[in-house]
């Protein structure tokens, strides 16, 4: 009989945990340390499966703690840190107003941090993440910088960081080691370094065995580089396990890739019925997927444009600008959509998509010289930016 | 758990995390009774039992550290001042970043079970070998020595009023629940007491909560979290409300341990010289990126279980795993480094110098005037305070002063039986004491605390006992490191309940022979 995998162990023993705790708390409903820590549980058990019923249950458990003993720093701190994983970045704000000593303590500051990244505030975010790396040296806050540092394109840096990030981790956090692996595969994936990147991905795969996550970056290595039927067949098995909109939409962007357009309409079908579902429950963080998938699937530049739109109500960064630009490009608005590319690109940015983006941008307004010049930013950065790959 | 103050990353005490096995609690150390064959020190390295009692985990690596030297005074006797206090420390620093030669013992388990057992740098050299865990071995080193081992899991050997001690110093995650991010919501600043505070409602016992603190927990009420009273509180009869119980918080616990027998010749070849045996534990937890690499023992290890290490790099180990905790000194933490990771030093901690001074002081401000409401007299000096002051120093120079005897002040026996052969060997004082955080075993003593310490000491009393004047007088007897043990002592104070605050005997009796603690708790 096969072991289970670390995935697996850790599925199971945090339904355990959660099973115990509300066992326990039948009996005292109000003890407030249990009733955190099976919220904290149940996040945990989502973050793991990322399914949206269990973020849901979650979610419940948190307002049930706040509603029950009022806003107390781990559940406002929680409730923030779903809100911002869901994009709702006003309410995250409002989270960490609840208890104000939030914002003062290392957590809350990172996350004030991640929010003037997804606002924009660049340098704001960078010199809060450095100071608190100065502070203290934890993993999690080297692994932010080193994605600041990775999206501004000093690649090498951001290596290094992500290092430092894997040395402070212990046995006893591999999940998370692995998550660091998959950042540093993910980094050389987006510079063509295909080899290096796979490296990286079974490493994160031999540290904590069976998650989908990383099984999903494997199937994106893999299409780079040309193995497409592996891919396939493992995009297939994320699906089955963790069934989520934008990996069926890239599955079906692989079959579009691979000149199979008739296998990808149902993965787009799914995938938009997906997106469409979270937005009319009121969720806000498939935006960005709904943008690019009318823009780059159904080709439709007005209903990109309107996802665009209210995304970058919400984040007005560079992806949410260069989002906007690519779908103002989708609906004929060249100099509109340049406008707004020039002001992603203005934040130094360093992205082979986006580059190759703003040429095409560039080429279709008449600015051949200006595309050219975009296209060989792109290729420095990327060589094989025309290979399969994700949209991130 | 005398270590109660461990970093907050493996710390079992906040319910909300997971009992760590990186988690140390109780280094024990003292000379053996057996002296067949030459005189041997005992040493026990205690930690949580997790995964369990007899069940060590494969990501951990313990170290026990050891050097022998011989028995120093210093400073002089009479030289109680802040300069000679700097050159003590010092000197430790030069000792312990100079030529002090320290050996090793280390122990890794693997994943069937097996430890590893390496001897490193003492006089006959290095060597390892593979032993079963849970059962009492004999490892014979190349140079003909043997030393008893026991690896695995066994009764906590430490009894104490926990609850108590966190009582007395208004630490708010015993009693309340304290999210972790409220990290000034740990030991409030409210003065640090043995007697209950008039209207210090947050830690006084609740008769219709008797339980809080005791697994019983109730929601932080919002700060600020001071006290406004002066006085301490009394009942309708007069009497103080004693902030311990006198009882045992772990009795029933196990522990995992590490326990050791060695012969005093194996540690040094000067052993008439080298009277004194050093030693402090240390865990280390394996970093992520070597268990995914999951290093191979060296064949040598497995191949020959008893072979020369010479050629190994060890440090090449080391630099896999992570410095997690450090135990030396029962109540170290409490004294010097409080909560804080990055002080997790060991013996290398004599740049917490000044701030032991500091803390020491700002302890005696709550305890001092305990002491002296009790009728007793005490060590520092609170400039007859009528009540626990809550009082933090941000300079030595103002601190010191306040705190001079009872960092100078020889710490008395209760009786000559420490020093059963009448050597002229001085009382130890609080300053060596704790710093080096070592567990310093006098071969020339029983080994009882502080010359050392043995199972059965009472450590957490004998701490509040640096806070007794050793000049005084109590019943004609000058005062002593177990004065607090007393039940008379107790009979006649104005305090209820009258017990002396922590148990005077573990739950279960310890064993005549090696391994001495007793066998886990089914």
């Amino acid at each position: 009989m096969t072991p289970p995998t670390d995935y697996q162990v850790e599925l199971e023993r945090t339904g355990t945990d959660i099973a115990d705790l509300k066992d326990r708390l039948k009996a005292c409903p109000t003890d407030p340390e249990k009733v955190t820590r099976l919220a904290y549980r149940l996040y945990h058990r989502a973050s793991l499966t990322a399914n949206f019923p269990d973020f849901e249950a979650a979610e419940a458990a948190i307002d049930d703690g706040i509603r029950q003993f009022g806003p107390k720093e781990d559940l406002c701190l929680l409730k923030a840190t779903l809100d911002f994983r869901f994009h709702r970045l006003a309410l995250v704000k409002r989270d960490l107003d609840m208890v104000p000593a939030l914002r003062g303590r290392p957590e809350g500051r990172s996350m004030l941090a991640d929010l003037d990244f997804q606002e924009g505030r660049y340098e704001q975010a960078r010199t809060a993440y450095e100071d608190l790396i100065r502070e203290n040296r934890t993993w999690d806050n080297l692994a932010r910088l080193a994605y600041y540092k990775f999206k501004m394109g000093d690649a090498e840096d951001a290596d290094r960081l992500y290092v430092e990030a894997e040395d402070e981790l212990t046995a006893k956090e591999m999940r998370s080691y692995a998550w660091v692996e998959l950042q540093r595969g993910v980094l050389r994936l987006t510079r063509g370094c295909y080899e290096d990147a796979m490296a990286h991905y079974r490493r994160a795969d031999v540290a904590y065995t069976g998650h989908w996550h990383t099984d999903e970056h494997i199937a994106e290595a893999l299409a780079a580089q040309g193995r497409f039927d592996e891919a396939i067949a493992l995009y297939e098995s994320v699906i089955d396990r963790a069934p989520r909109p934008e990996v069926r939409q890239t599955l079906g962007e692989l079959y579009v890739f691979i000149g199979r357009p008739d296998h990808a309409q149902p993965w787009f079908d799914q995938a938009l019925a997906g997106y469409l579902e979270s937005a009319g429950r009121g969720d806000v963080h498939y935006y960005h997927h709904l943008t690019d998938f009318y823009a780059d699937v159904r080709e439709d530049g007005a209903e990109a444009l309107k996802w665009a739109r209210m995304d970058l109500e919400l984040r007005d960064n560079f992806a949410t600008q260069a989002a906007l630009a690519w779908a103002l490009y989708r609906d004929g608005q060249l100099d509109a959509a340049r406008d707004a590319m020039d002001q992603a690109l203005s934040s130094g940015v360093c992205d082979a998509e986006l580059f190759s983006q703003a040429a095409a941008i560039e080429r279709a307004a008449g600015r051949a010289s200006e595309s050219a010049r975009h296209l060989q930013k792109a290729e420095e950065i990327n060589p094989h930016y025309r290979n399969f790959h994700v949209h991130r | 758990m005398a270590d109660h103050n461990d970093p907050n990353a493996v710390n079992s005490i906040f319910s909300d995390i997971d009992h760590s096995p990186a988690d140390l609690y109780d280094l024990f150390g003292f000379p053996s009774q057996d002296t067949a064959g030459g005189e041997k020190v005992v040493i026990a390295l205690t930690f949580a039992s997790v995964p369990d009692a007899g069940v060590l985990d494969s990501d951990l690596l313990y170290r026990i550290l050891i050097a022998a030297h011989p028995r120093v005074v210093w400073p002089p006797k009479d030289e109680f001042t802040l300069e000679a206090l700097g050159r003590y420390f010092d000197a430790v620093k030069d000792k312990y970043l100079g030529a002090l030669k320290t050996a090793e013992i280390r122990v890794t388990i693997d994943p069937a079970q097996k430890a590893t057992v390496k001897f490193i740098d003492f006089p006959g050299g290095s060597f390892s070998t593979v032993v079963d865990i849970g059962k009492v071995l004999a490892i014979q080193t190349p140079d003909g020595y043997s030393i008893q081992t026991f690896i695995g899991g066994r009764d906590d050997a430490f009894f104490n009023d926990l609850p108590g001690f966190f009582r007395s110093i208004n630490y708010a995650p015993q009693f309340y629940h304290v999210p972790h991010t409220m990290t000034e919501a740990r030991e409030l600043p409210i003065p640090k007491t043995l007697l209950e505070l008039e209207g210090n409602d947050l830690f006084n016992y609740d008769p219709s909560n008797p339980l809080l603190g005791r697994g019983v927990k109730k929601d932080l009420p919002p700060g600020p979290w001071t006290w406004k009273g002066d006085r301490f509180k009394k009942d309708a009869n007069g009497n103080y409300r004693f902030v311990y119980s006198g009882e045992d918080a772990q009795a029933g616990k196990n522990v995992n341990a590490i326990i050791l027998e060695i012969p005093l010749a194996f540690i040094t070849r000067s052993p008439a010289a080298n009277r004194v045996v050093n030693t402090w534990g240390e865990s280390w937890v394996r970093k992520a990126a070597h268990k995914v690499e999951s290093i191979p023992d060296h064949p040598v290890w497995l191949e020959h279980p008893l072979a020369l290490l010479e050629s190994v790099r060890l440090d090449e180990e080391l630099k896999k795993y992570k410095l997690v905790d450090t135990d030396g000194q029962p109540f170290a933490d409490a004294a010097l480094s409080e909560r804080e990771d990055n002080r997790q030093l060991g013996a290398n901690n004599f740049w917490l110098g000044p701030h032991f001074v500091k803390r020491l002081a700002h302890l005696g401000w709550g305890f001092g005037p305990s002491i002296s409401a009790l009728g007793l007299q005490t060590s520092f000096d609170h400039g007859n305070s009528p009540v626990s002051v809550h009082r933090t120093y941000s300079s030595v120079l103002e601190a010191f002063p306040k705190v001079r005897k009872t960092l100078f002040q020889g710490l008395r026996m209760p009786d000559d039986s420490w020093n059963p052969r009448g050597l002229d060997i001085p009382l130890r004082r609080p300053f060596e004491i704790f710093i080096p955080n070592v567990c310093a075993i006098d071969m020339d003593t029983t080994g009882t605390w502080p010359f050392g310490r043995r199972l059965e000491d009472q450590v957490a009393t004998r701490f509040l006992a640096l806070f007794l004047d050793m000049e005084a007088e109590f019943n004609g007897k000058k005062y002593h490191i177990d004065l607090l043990n007393d039940q008379p002592l107790w009979d006649h104070a104005p305090i209820m309940p009258k017990t002396p605050p922590n148990p005077l005997k573990n739950d279960v009796e310890f064993l005549d022979h090696f391994p001495y603690l007793a066998e886990p708790h089914p």
